[in-house]
């Protein structure tokens, strides 16, 4: 149970299809574990179609009837990917589609220490989409965002000066409002983060590293 | 005409769609197919139309796709889950987003399938709930005052984002955020947050 939602902004353009693809995702993997986003989700969709239905209908020739009927018997494509329900089940089919293999399969690049970040490649080039490996009891360095930064707790725990946050919990933090996220002492800790602009560190001790924090979005 | 039945009573309507879906899944129907086409093919047109430059430019190539899916994934419709229209309206969602992607040149392993999962859910209740939250919503959606209706016009027809809308209405991003939370209030669409 997932204590901690996208806003009505998020779900809304969510649901209509507005939101970038990065965002997407992480909204999507919010909704494997929360029943009422689901819900939500499900109404927005009733509401789009309702929308749908108030369109004002625009000519279609027969023409185009008779390509369709033509193409009925074509072969149809091949299914959207389902998942192949591995072992490793704490691991979202979703995320599993964007990486090639497991967790430690992974390229991590440090960023502490005790912080090493995983960038993945979603093919949006406004979002850049990382899982954060956080060790037990350590954080990322105090920092503030230009954009927004969505966060969705996928193992383990972290709390920042706001709350505690659990697997499948949905973080938001707009630009300027500064936090340190600390993973709980008694296990690591991996999230996703999706960023729309470089997160700034605020910190004397890790100022030096912000010119090397590019978006990398891909 | 198929439109001008059953137009004013959003139930009858419904059911009446649905049972064609079923035909066209169960027999491979095609003139009940036909039927779908006349009516849900000017609503796929407009619905290409009102969104992206490219989508619009490309409108009569996502009516073939999103008609032929239908075809293709009639057998997978279950009218205790969702109302025909509902169902279609999803579809043309989804290839009007992975048509922009595509157009763009988006290189990206996930597909629109991938991002909106189908509700998977069996429980009796849900689905009559969500029978009367459609029939609901279309009702209320007639009470919704305009300033606010044009705003969902613009993020779900139009697919424009809420910044986006702000920018082109000339408004303030709070206000607009703030008359989509309103919206979501009266239609009693998602939880206060």
């Amino acid at each position: 149970m997932a204590n901690y939602h996208p806003d009505t902004r998020l779900l809304n353009e969510y649901s209509s299809g507005t939101l970038a693809l990065a965002q997407s995702v992480c909204v999507s993997l919010h909704l494997n574990y929360c029943e009422q986003c689901r819900r939500s989700h499900q109404r927005l969709q009733q509401l789009g179609s309702a929308l749908f239905e108030d369109l004002a209908p625009q000519q279609v020739d027969d023409s185009l009837l008779r390509t369709v009927m033509g193409r009925l018997d074509d072969e149809p494509e091949p299914l959207s990917y389902k998942s192949t329900s591995s072992e490793e089940d704490n691991c979202p089919p979703l995320i599993q589609r964007l990486m090639k293999g497991d967790y430690s399969d992974l390229e991590w690049k440090k960023l502490s220490s005790q912080v090493r970040v995983s960038r993945l490649r979603t093919g949006d080039v406004d979002n850049e989409f990382a899982l954060y490996h956080i060790n037990a009891g350590a954080s990322i360095p105090k920092h503030t965002h230009k954009g927004t930064e969505l966060t969705l707790v996928l193992e383990g725990a972290f709390s920042d000066e706001e709350g505690r946050y659990e697997a499948g919990d949905f973080v938001i933090r707009d630009a300027e409002q500064q936090h340190t996220p600390t993973a709980t002492q008694e296990r690591d800790c991996i999230c996703i983060g999706v960023l729309d602009a470089p997160i700034k560190f605020t910190d004397w001790k890790y100022r030096m590293v912000n010119p090397f924090l590019k978006l990398q979005a891909s | 005409m198929a439109d001008t039945a059953g137009q004013n009573t959003g139930g009858r309507r419904d059911d009446e769609w649905s049972l064609c879906l079923q035909t066209v899944a169960q027999n491979q129907d095609r003139e009940e197919f036909a039927k779908l086409f006349k009516h849900f093919a000017p609503l796929i047109k407009a619905f290409a139309l009102n969104g992206s430059a490219l989508a619009a430019a490309h409108a009569e190539e996502l009516v073939q796709e999103v008609m032929i899916k239908v075809w293709q994934k009639a057998t997978a419709y279950n009218p205790h889950k969702a109302a025909a229209s509902t169902w279609i309206y999803t579809i043309a969602r989804n290839c009007r987003t992975d048509m922009y992607r595509r157009l763009q040149k988006f290189d990206t392993p996930i597909s629109a399938d991938d991002i909106w999962p189908e509700e998977e859910s069996d429980e009796m209740f849900v689905a009559v709930q969500q029978k009367r939250d459609a029939t609901r919503i279309r009702e209320m959606l007639l009470e919704l005052p305009h300033e606010q209706c044009q705003i969902l016009m613009k993020v779900y027809m139009e697919g424009k984002s809420h910044s986006e809308v702000a920018e082109e209405l000339d408004l303030p991003l709070g206000t607009v955020k703030s008359r989509v939370r309103l919206a979501m209030k009266k239609l009693q669409l998602t939880a206060e947050r």
